[in-house]
């Protein structure tokens, strides 16, 4: 890692070159209430003091919400071409809790096989986060997600009249130091840094008792009246699953054209709290109800995970929380889960 | 099933989804390549009782209609409903809620016995209905996915979620969000959300999913500040027909 500083005089300067030398990706205002990560022609339009999340997490960028896999062609002889796109982009302003979701997916998409499609988009990302203040429903520092360790190449913190940059890798070194006017960062730098880090902490309002959770999960796990209640107005919509920056479920989809000789397998995002996830060749459902669907989400997030690969599949975002109409809140249900074991 | 002779017919309706078919346009000649038309009311002249599949579109209002509707299912093997007319009813089912003799007096006057007008009721009503390509109009594209699931002998996968997920997928702020009302979580998917893409409420074309979530809904749209009549108002746009047992459920 390489601690460097940019003025504040010098930030627009490099933001303007990047913007007109890559394709850059950046939160822009979508309308009244939501930012979102699209393409930013001209500086005017970058914006990255959303005070919500952004409406998708970045994962749409890397995992898109439909995407052709392979293109097919049936005759004698049967032939297969994978669909693989991927361009050199640049994602800016992106926080530390939503890199940390992306490092999720870069987990996920290769633990047991790796993902083509996936990762020939995320070694041609280049990632620019950039601290912002947490927005309401954000639970990140009790998930320890508040601070990105990697998965960065330029990670930028203001502080009251310069940029901290956290450079990682060598593109992010190659990129400050073509672009930007930066210098080393002093003693000063860092006690500032860790000041600011000090602050940025104090501001999560938001705390889930996460501790305990996996343990405490076993006493409500057969307690209908607690999952009644907890589901009681659930749409299975599955808006929580689909803004979510680390639900990675996809369901593939075979899509043939008329003549029946060419075609090809598409997916698109799914969502384990909509009634056909769990439905099976035969007409069973594994979890017909919204009960039995929400206990399998909170069970996937913060106790699977865990027995099977010792991490929370959950960053603390809170996208969840401000997407559902029917305010199921992630947090209310988990700390509840608490009080009613300590009870 | 190799290149199946199919019937589309129109019943009472505006028309638009057979327009639907018509509007395929780049897509019109592999269909006409993979399926043999024999009769299609807005569009051929010929006609032949000789059919595997009826594709019907519009609600059943007269008697007339009833003994059509009864002699397509007992020729065609299969029959997929098209639009909200032939799905739920449509928006012809509102003509009901007036009560029908009222109803004849208001556009009839003193000839209101002259038209042979009857409750409106979904094709599903009269004859066993199998596959649903519902909305208003229907999604053209829903229409082919089906008729190919049939010709290599699949099940259609027809969305039984709420229009919420495509919202999602499509990256729309909620339509409650920017302070309107929607329909779209007790709404059947598979128009790929098209009212909020374009910033609008859905109106439940599509009809209900499966199991929706009407208490809910319920306390949704009273949050908005909207009475359990308003919201049946607003449901029996296009489901006054299917909304009677729904409204029996809240009230």
């Amino acid at each position: 890692m390489l601690y460097k500083i940019l003025k504040k005089e010098n930030y627009t300067d490099f933001v303007e070159k990047l913007i007109s030398e890559y394709e850059f990706i950046g939160p822009k205002k979508k309308d009244k209430v939501f930012h979102d990560f699209v393409p930013i022609k001209d500086l005017r339009e970058l914006d990255t003091d959303y005070k919500k999340t952004t409406i998708a997490p970045a994962k749409k960028l890397l995992f898109p919400p439909t995407e052709e896999l392979v293109e097919y062609e049936v005759g004698d002889v049967i032939k297969v071409k994978p669909l693989v796109e991927s361009s050199e982009k640049i994602l800016f302003g992106i926080d530390a809790c939503d890199i940390n979701g992306m490092n999720f997916m870069d987990w996920i998409f290769s633990t047991e096989f790796i993902d083509e499609n996936y990762f020939a988009k995320r070694r041609k990302l280049i990632v620019i986060g950039k601290d912002r203040e947490p927005s309401e429903t954000c639970f990140a520092l009790s998930m320890g997600a508040e601070y990105a360790k990697d998965g960065f190449d330029i990670f930028l913190t203001e502080l009251e009249d310069r940029y901290f940059l956290r450079i990682a890798t060598s593109k992010g070194n190659e990129i400050t130091e073509k672009f930007a006017r930066i210098q080393d960062a002093t003693d000063s730098d860092f006690r500032d840094y860790d000041k600011f880090m000090d602050d940025y902490r104090s501001k999560f309002k938001l705390k889930i008792n996460i501790d305990n959770f996996y343990d405490d999960f076993e006493f409500i796990y057969s307690n209908e009246k607690y999952w009644e209640e907890a589901s009681k107005n659930c749409y299975s919509c599955g808006s929580c699953n689909l803004v979510c920056p680390t639900c990675f479920c996809f369901n593939v989809k075979d899509d043939m054209q008329l003549n029946l000789k060419v075609g090809n397998k598409m997916r698109e995002w799914d969502s384990c709290m909509i009634p056909e996830y769990g439905l099976v060749a035969g007409g069973h459902n594994f979890r017909p109800t919204k009960e039995n669907r929400l206990k399998q989400r909170y069970r996937c997030k913060l106790k699977t995970f865990v027995d099977k690969y010792g991490k929370y599949a959950c960053v603390g975002c809170g996208r969840c929380i401000e997407a559902c109409l029917a305010k199921i809140n992630i947090v209310e249900d988990v700390n509840s889960v608490k009080k009613e074991v300590s009870a | 099933m190799s290149k199946p002779k199919v019937g589309i017919f129109g019943f009472t309706g505006c028309g638009g989804c057979q327009l639907e078919i018509l509007n395929l346009e780049n897509y019109i000649l592999d269909l006409v390549g993979a399926i043999d038309i024999v009769h299609f009311t807005e569009a051929i002249t010929e006609h032949s009782d000789n059919y595997d599949i009826a594709l019907v579109e519009g609600a059943i209002t007269t008697k007339h209609g009833v003994e059509r509707i009864e002699k397509i299912g007992n020729i065609a093997k299969i029959i997929v409903a098209i639009g909200s007319c032939a799905c739920n009813g449509g928006l012809n089912c509102l003509k009901d809620l007036y009560g029908l003799e009222k109803a004849k007096e208001l556009v009839y006057g003193d000839k209101k016995d002259w038209i042979g007008s009857i409750e409106v009721k979904p094709v599903d009503a009269y004859v066993k209905v199998d596959y649903y390509a519902r909305g208003c109009p229907a999604n053209r594209f829903e229409i082919v996915d089906i008729i190919k699931a049939l010709i290599v002998g699949k099940k259609p996968e027809i969305p039984n979620y709420p229009v919420c997920v495509e919202c999602k997928r499509n990256g729309n702020t909620c339509v409650y969000e920017l302070g309107m009302t929607c329909m779209g979580p007790v709404i059947r998917a598979g128009c790929n959300s098209r009212c909020p893409n374009s910033g609008a409420g859905c109106d439940g074309c599509r009809g209900p999913i499966d199991d929706p979530n009407i208490n809910a809904e319920k306390d949704l749209l009273a949050e908005y500040g909207l009475t359990v009549e308003d919201i049946m108002q607003q449901f029996s746009l296009y489901n006054a027909y299917r909304g009677k047992g729904i409204k029996q459920k809240i009230m």
